[in-house]
């Protein structure tokens, strides 16, 4: 037995066929993992992509076959993707969330105008996921959505949340809602402390 | 007349379809190392505007210019014996994992991407012709790959200059490598053992060929890519791979924060990433 040159391959016939969107989509169904990620890859040239996506999405439980659709979906970016992956912030399935959270992250410029709107969801959970979303999102505009948080935001988990990352990534601009903060909730203890701890940080840089 | 100045406009547009093609993200800071080169392309292919030869770049039918920019703007410094303590790794843990499941008619993969000029599949070869005892009942196969077509071309002829083969072990020199005009070239055989091919890892149609690989050295490549692409790129290279088999990134990449397909690792040499077992 030895160290042996692999054989060149003749490119098969699944490499070079050029498959029509409705074997695509037919994919998209298959019992098999591969062909389904295959499939929501090469769907993104079809009409209709976003739509089938978000739908796979929702009905498939073989997790690296979810990777590549929220790959597939932050890809394409449209508005449609953007508002399937904010409906998965409302599934119950913990995981979905969570994958929909990092997918939103890298869309900067398309989660950017809807960001007011979800940290003014009516459900605290929703606006919790948004702040999560912040964290990493890279957009000039993080810390002043973070700013208003603090400042409007009734619920005392999405405040903590928000002033914990206003620790990381604040500045001298968010000192003033930060002690507007202390003085809106004066009777929890955990943002009294959070919200020393990030003044500290900020002023200490 | 002809006007070889870039605008920060023409950066932008140029970056972000560079990327689009290869993964790569080049930050503004990065616009002296790109400047340079798109000028020099620019004068070598007579255009006589940057507009004139970004049509040139994206229509181009054979993609040759294209070709000829991006062997210009990767980075390709590596070195024998890099971060051998993964060799090490490869050795006393992937392999026996590895082939307590395999079928033994079948080869072992191991799959370079990206190989740049060879030094790290030959490295590879040497490792496993000295150090491991399977060798005498398993067929290995060795598959390079790397974007560049003018460094496969500096990888197949297999010479290095004394620097780049420092940390070889003079026993090995001694086996391994004969002195040629222009440096020390790497035995006939051990180059004949590997396989080099042009591949895009950011290009599903290229990555669509690999199948059944037991362990991917994928290393110092998605430091140059963003998360989205370097996202892209794991998913790719999970479906190369046999389930159970490993990926070694290099020393400053991490697959955490890159895809949550694979599981961690750790062995006493090295720390890898595998691609589950029971995945699909
Ligand atoms: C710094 S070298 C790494 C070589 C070796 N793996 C090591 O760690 O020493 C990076 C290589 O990545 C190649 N490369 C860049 N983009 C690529 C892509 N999209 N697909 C394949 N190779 C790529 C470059 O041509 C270059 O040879």
């Amino acid at each position: 037995m030895a160290l042996k040159k692999s054989r060149k391959k003749n490119t098969t016939q699944s490499q070079n066929e050029k498959r029509d969107c409705n074997q695509i989509r037919n994919e998209l169904l298959s019992d098999d993992a591969s062909s389904r990620r295959w499939a929501a890859r090469d769907i993104v040239n079809c009409p209709g992509a976003t739509h089938m996506l978000l739908d796979q999405l929702n009905n498939e439980e073989e997790p690296s076959v979810r990777q590549v659709i929220l790959s597939s979906l932050t890809q394409l970016g449209d508005s449609e993707a953007v508002e399937g992956l904010v409906n998965c912030l409302r599934s119950e399935d913990a995981s979905l969330r969570n994958e929909a959270i990092e997918a939103m992250k890298q869309l900067p410029e398309e989660v950017a105008p809807i960001m007011a709107t979800l940290l003014n969801d009516p459900d605290p959970d929703v606006r919790i996921f948004a702040v999560n979303i912040l964290e990493s999102l890279c957009h000039d505009d993080v810390e002043q959505w973070l700013v208003s948080v603090i400042r409007d935001d009734e619920h005392v988990n999405v405040c903590a949340t928000a002033v914990d990352l206003l620790g990381e990534v604040g500045s001298e601009i968010s000192i003033e809602a930060l002690t507007g903060l202390k003085d809106r909730f004066t009777e929890e203890p955990y943002i009294q402390f959070a919200a020393d701890l990030a003044m500290k940080r900020i002023s200490g840089d | 007349m002809s006007d070889h100045n870039i605008s920060e406009h023409d950066f932008d547009k140029f970056a972000e379809f560079f990327y689009r093609k290869t993964g790569i993200k080049f930050e503004p800071s990065k616009r002296y190392f790109v400047d340079k080169r798109l000028t020099e392309r620019m004068r070598e292919t007579g255009s006589d505007s940057f507009r004139h030869y970004f049509t040139t770049l994206r229509f181009q039918a054979s993609g040759e210019e294209l070709q000829r920019l991006t062997n210009l703007l990767t980075v390709n410094e590596t070195y024998f014996m890099r971060e051998d303590y993964q060799f090490r790794c490869l050795i006393d843990s992937m392999l026996p994992d590895v082939i307590s499941r395999h079928d033994p008619r079948k080869p072992i993969r191991i799959w370079c991407i990206p190989s740049s000029s060879g030094e790290e599949p030959y490295s590879i070869a040497m490792y496993l012709l000295e150090e491991w005892e399977g060798i005498n009942d398993w067929d290995v196969e060795l598959i390079a790959s790397d974007i560049d077509t003018q460094i496969l071309a500096t990888a197949q002829k297999g010479i290095y200059s004394e620097r780049s083969i420092r940390n070889v072990p003079a026993s090995w020199k001694r086996r391994y490598f004969k002195s040629v005009p222009g440096g020390h070239q790497v035995s006939e055989d051990i180059r004949d053992a590997v396989e080099f091919t042009r591949i895009n890892l950011s290009e599903p149609a290229d990555v669509r060929s690999m199948r059944n690989i037991d362990i991917i050295f994928c290393r110092n490549l998605l430091i140059y890519f963003d998360d989205k692409s370097r996202k892209v790129a794991a998913e790719y290279m999970y479906e190369a791979m046999s389930p159970g088999g490993y990926i070694c990134l290099g020393h400053t990449e991490s697959m955490g924060r890159i895809s949550p397909l694979y599981r961690v690792k750790k062995f006493p040499a090295a720390i890898v990433y595998q691609r589950p077992l029971e995945a699909k």
